[in-house]
């Protein structure tokens, strides 16, 4: 297969790779970049657990050819502390006990920067929603839709 | 690991032609990806040459004309359109059917013209579209064709598109005044899933007279629109009665299957309850 060239920005570093049109994002993440915070599960769309930020929108990054980012700016949860200080929501997480396992954390903590970015104060209902996409099966959904609230309060 | 591929990404419209010309049946248009990748990693449907339709402007319209209707192009995802205000407003039974699709990061990248070429029996979009008689538009080197929606299923994940022919936009016409629409989706969890049955209708007065359209997802081999029970509306009787014949016909005009969402018995008993409760919905507001 040949490889194609790609360049884009990650976590606000540019990269240059050279991939093979079968590989996913997810792939060029943990694979390529050796980026393990974005986690591999169902690999078809519905766990969510492989959630990025593509200029600057959540996607599923399974369901996401390498080849497509091609020009184009990611963010991994790996990317969202600055200077080694936690963001708000990372904190809240921890005060909230809002993980177990922790294998979701990191798409729940980008989907949470994402939700928070374009609507700074979500309803419940409207953080539930942003949040359906991605799975807990330790099944700690309540925690981490207060951990989300609790920033956007503390902020006002 | 998906199987191995070529890609490309055109930004025009010529250039696209040209590959899918080229590749034929080899050639996959590559829109959303949350069905195509599932399916090529699932051995499902098999392709050589991946074409990228993303970076074609042509295909980013969606507009709305008053008088006219919508135009929604190829390219334009499910998030878009549940953020579109006149979706809202002037097609509430589209943009009901279009929340229940996946999730909202699925939303983010998943299109509605993908939904529809996709071509499955449980594609939500789908019934919307039949009870608003949108039409098709497709696009080849040839030329342009325009087909009502309800000839564009063929069979299971089968549609009119040759393997050479894209689908430009759906347009959506002005639904009749005054319309009440919904879409009614069953589902085994709460959250997000196929649907085991999905039922759109809409109503509206004609002279004094309630007419319906009745559309469903999930019991046949193609998203399915049932004229027959809609003509139940137009005989004589008592509205009660009108509703129970139009739940009696759609029920005999359905044809579903068991699988892991739901026996065929447990659809069919399905039918009978949403349509009946869609149709009580629609009868008092009209
Ligand atoms: C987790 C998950 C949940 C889902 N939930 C639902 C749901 O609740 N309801 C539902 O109906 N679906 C659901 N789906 C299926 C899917 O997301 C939708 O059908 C979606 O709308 C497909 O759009 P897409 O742009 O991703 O299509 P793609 O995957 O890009 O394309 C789908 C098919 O259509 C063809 N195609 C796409 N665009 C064109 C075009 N313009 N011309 C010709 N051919 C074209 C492709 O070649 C491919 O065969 C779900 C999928 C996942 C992974
Ligand atoms: S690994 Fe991508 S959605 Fe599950
Ligand atoms: S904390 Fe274990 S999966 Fe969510």
């Amino acid at each position: 297969m040949e490889k194609k060239k790609i360049i884009f920005k990650i976590n606000g570093v540019e990269k240059t790779v050279e991939v093979e049109p079968n590989k996913t994002l997810l792939w060029l993440i943990r694979e390529v970049l050796k980026l393990k915070g974005t986690k591999k599960a169902c690999e078809r769309g519905d766990c969510g657990l492989c959630t990025v930020l593509l200029n600057g929108e959540p996607v599923k990054s399974c369901l996401v050819l390498a080849v497509e980012v091609d020009g184009s700016e990611i963010v991994t949860v790996e990317g969202l502390s600055r200077d080694g200080e936690l963001t708000p929501i990372q904190k809240a997480f921890i005060e909230h006990g809002a993980l177990q396992c922790g294998f979701c954390t990191p798409a729940f903590v980008i989907v949470g920067h994402w939700l928070l970015n374009r609507n700074p104060n979500p309803s419940r209902e409207e953080v539930v929603e942003a949040l359906n996409g991605v799975l807990c099966r330790c099944t700690g959904y309540r925690p981490i839709i207060e951990a989300i609230l609790d920033v956007a309060k503390k902020r006002k | 690991m998906l199987p191995k591929i070529e890609y490309s990404c055109p930004q025009t419209l010529e250039e696209l032609f040209e590959i899918l010309e080229k590749y034929k049946e080899q050639a996959k248009v590559l829109a959303g990806g949350t069905d195509l990748l599932v399916s090529l990693r699932d051995r499902i449907e098999k392709a050589r040459h991946i074409v990228d339709i993303k970076k074609i402007k042509e295909l980013e319209k969606l507009e709305y004309r008053e008088g006219e209707g919508l135009v929604i192009g190829a390219t334009v995802t499910l998030r878009k359109i549940l953020e579109s205000r006149v979706v809202k407003e002037r097609y509430p039974v589209l943009w009901e059917a279009v929340r229940t699709i996946g999730d909202m990061i699925l939303k983010n990248r998943a299109t509605l013209v993908g939904n529809i070429c996709n071509a499955s029996p449980a594609a939500d979009s789908a019934p919307a579209l039949l009870i608003l008689e949108a039409k098709v538009r497709i696009l080849s080197r040839e030329g342009f064709r325009e087909v009502p929606i309800e000839n564009f299923f063929t069979g299971v994940k089968k549609t009119i598109l040759k393997p050479w022919e894209i689908v430009k936009e759906v347009f959506v016409p002005e639904p009749p005044r005054n319309h009440f629409g919904r879409y009614l989706k069953m589902m085994r969890v709460m959250s997000e899933d196929l649907s085991v049955v999905g039922v759109a209708g809409l109503g509206y007065r004609e002279g004094g007279d309630v007419k319906i359209r009745l559309a469903y997802s999930s019991v046949a081999p193609t998203p399915l629109r049932i004229r027959e029970a809609e003509e139940a509306f137009l005989k004589p009787g008592t509205i009660e009665e009108k509703i129970e014949r139009a739940v009696q016909i759609a029920a005999e005009k359905v044809s579903p299957i068991s699988d892991v969402r739901g026996s065929a018995e447990y659809r069919l008993h399905l039918v009978k309850v949403l349509t009946r409760r869609l149709l009580k919905q629609i009868v008092e507001v009209v």
